[in-house]
């Protein structure tokens, strides 16, 4: 009675056919040309996979753009293709938008807004966005499709292979990762949490400098929809595209800094999904952010060694540093050691090339030599035997890929900020 | 002096209090309080009584969905999708004697007799509006086929009722699921697709690529 399931199912057996012939493709040439490098290899597999998620709905592209945010674990052939899994997914009927209305509200949207637009105008992931206006204001609707939250597990038992593949890590240790995907996106289908949250965020951040929220309307909202204010502004592509002077860029990356540092160091819990998608630039020159669907928290005994490692000294004191990176699972109680020593050396060679915006008072994030040698990093130990065996506590997942996202965006506009805006308050450890 | 309303209603409650049908029309009109010959005024059979129930269920939803703003504004398969999502609200204030009356009947390939009275309604209904998609060119005229329209439709229709039974999701999410996506998939193999024109194209070479010469036939 799911033939969804069975389709989609079938959909990840095709992929994978495919993705074996890529990998005869891949070894047949090699014999010919031994120094033929995996970069055609990946790209092949990159497309194959993203072809068949981006015929799927609701996690499995939250997938796809979650893998697509982890520039640090992926090549960058993945990257440019999920990249473009962020946007269109096929959109819900006229019909089923009425119904998820009637069924939350008992009226229709006609019959609640002075004006409801039935064409969507943008797919969120797990729903799509409507433009709506009441009593002369314009606002967004956005409505989930329907069975998403029932779909995630199986999505993710479904994409799991691939995945593990993709990364060349064994299923079983990933597992405990797995399971924090899906607890964050199984809370982002429950719209009623993404409200109350979206408000309490807003309201805790309205001090901070150029950064606007939209206005939430919780009567008009229920577990399928969400009612805000409609934000005019750009994406950032867009942004870019009007030529925006230095100033203003860094006006914005320090927007964007202030905003996901006050969270992480203020209210240890963190909007933990910055891709471009969430963000607009206002006519008046702010950020505005626009979806809090995900949320990390971040508890104490992560955050104190974690960011206690970014904090300026520790690093100094090696004794110190790798009980941090014990207490962070990053080196695990039966290391020899030699593994220790390894580890150390390399998590942190990582460490110190993730801190580096928070060692001075301002950074360039256009640097790029910053974002090569990230990414020459991510590439040398994927190939490492050692780094087979995933490491570090499971809420690396989340805080990486925030930070790490932030810098993207950052870089992407091409901005300088001052990072010791909101320094991390960490107690000694 | 019972009327048919009241009839009925005092049916669909024997049958959900006791779990099948009363012993005899005399039984039940002794109930009732009416004689045998007032309950044949206005049905001749327990089976005509659930068979007006999936009618007049039937007709409301029908009712309903044309008395909407936006109908004149749909296209057919908006208008079938519309259709289906609230047949499923209507049927919803009965679901208990949906289950009773559809599980009484083994699943079989034919109609059941208690719905022979919803088929001809909703084929009237699917006929109006697959003429609507053919005129408007929403739907591809496929000479034989589109004459079968009608009826991969009230296949559709068995498929969701049933699946909506046997849904345990929370409001009936899944069933909402398989009605988007099966009617879509319907009106997707409705709409000229790739397939008629590599038919066009087979018709083609067949009367023009002297493939008869070639083959020396």
């Amino acid at each position: 009675m799911q033939p969804r399931k069975v389709e989609r199912s079938a959909k990840f057996v095709t992929t994978g056919f495919r993705i074996g012939g890529n990998y005869v493709k891949h070894y047949s040439k090699k014999l010919f040309n031994p120094d033929l490098n995996r970069d055609e290899l990946n790209e092949d597999n990159a497309t194959d996979i993203y072809n068949s998620l981006s015929q799927l709905k609701g996690s499995a592209l939250k997938i796809a753009q979650m893998l697509s945010m982890d520039k640090n674990i992926l090549p960058k052939a993945y990257v440019n293709k999920f990249t473009q899994s962020q946007y269109n997914a096929p959109p819900l009927s006229g019909p089923l938008i009425i119904r998820t209305f009637t069924k939350s509200f008992g009226k229709s949207p006609e019959e609640i807004f002075d004006s409801f637009n039935p064409a969507s105008v943008q797919a969120a992931s797990i729903g799509q966005v409507h433009e709506a206006t009441l009593r002369g204001k314009k606002l967004a609707v956005k409505v989930q499709y329907p069975g998403v939250g029932d779909s995630i597990s199986s999505d993710l038992r479904l994409v799991k292979p691939f995945a593990f593949r993709l990364l060349n890590m064994s299923e079983k240790e990933l597992n405990i990762y797995i399971k924090e995907v899906e607890e964050r996106l199984l809370e982002e289908t429950d719209y009623n949490l993404e409200v109350r949250r979206s408000m309490e965020i807003s309201k805790a951040c309205g001090k901070l400098k150029n950064v606007v929220f939209p206005k939430y309307y919780p009567k008009l909202s229920s577990n399928k929809i969400i009612t805000m204010d409609w934000m005019e502004g750009l994406h950032l592509k867009e942004f870019l595209a009007t030529n925006p002077s230095q100033e203003l860029k860094n006006k914005i990356g320090q927007a964007l800094w202030d905003f996901y540092n006050f969270q992480q160091h203020e209210l240890r819990a963190v909007h933990a999904d910055p891709h471009p998608g969430n963000f607009l630039i206002t006519p008046d020159e702010k950020l505005a952010v626009i979806d809090f669907g995900c949320i990390k928290e971040l508890p104490e005994d992560f955050y104190n060694p974690f960011f206690a490692l970014v904090a300026p000294g520790l690093m100094n004191d090696k004794g110190a540093t790798i009980n941090a990176f014990r207490q962070l699972q990053m080196i695990f109680p039966d290391d020899d050691k030699k593994k220790i020593e390894f580890y150390y050396k390399w998590y942190k060679e990582m460490v110190s090339l993730f801190s580096l915006p928070y060692r001075g008072k301002t950074f360039d994030f256009s640097e790029l030599k910053f974002f090569e040698d990230l990414y020459a990093y991510g590439e040398k130990i994927t190939r490492m035997p050692e780094f087979k065996q995933p490491r570090g506590v499971k809420h690396f997942i989340y805080v990486n890929r925030t930070n790490f996202g932030l810098y993207t965006l950052l870089n992407e506009l091409n901005a300088t900020v001052r990072t010791d805006t909101f320094p991390p308050h960490v107690s000694t450890i | 002096m019972a009327n048919a309303d009241q009839i009925k209603k005092s049916y669909i409650d024997y049958v959900l209090t006791h779990g099948e049908a009363p012993k005899s029309v005399y039984n039940f009109a002794k109930k009732l309080k009416i004689s045998e010959a007032d309950f044949y005024e206005f049905y001749s059979s327990f089976a005509a009584i659930e068979k007006a129930v999936w009618e007049d269920m039937t007709m409301e939803t029908l009712a309903k969905i044309r008395d909407q703003e936006v109908w004149s504004k749909y296209s057919a398969r908006e208008k079938m999708l519309s259709f289906f999502y609230s047949y499923i609200e209507v049927l919803k204030t009965q679901r208990s004697f949906i289950i009773y009356s559809l599980k009484k009947h083994p699943k079989r390939l034919t109609t059941p007799d208690i719905l022979t009275g919803v088929k001809m309604l909703f084929l009237d209904f699917a006929e109006e509006i697959i003429n609507e998609g053919l005129d408007s060119g929403e739907l591809a005229n496929r000479k034989f086929f589109s004459k079968k329209y009608k009826d991969a439709l009230w296949l559709q229709f068995g498929f969701i009722i049933n699946f909506w039974t046997d849904d345990d999701s929370a409001a009936f999410e899944k069933t909402d699921e398989a009605i988007e996506k099966g009617i879509n998939v319907t009106f997707d193999l409705f709409q000229r697709s790739p397939i008629d024109n590599l038919f066009e194209y087979g018709k083609f070479l067949t009367r023009n690529g002297k493939f008869k010469e070639k083959m020396g036939i």
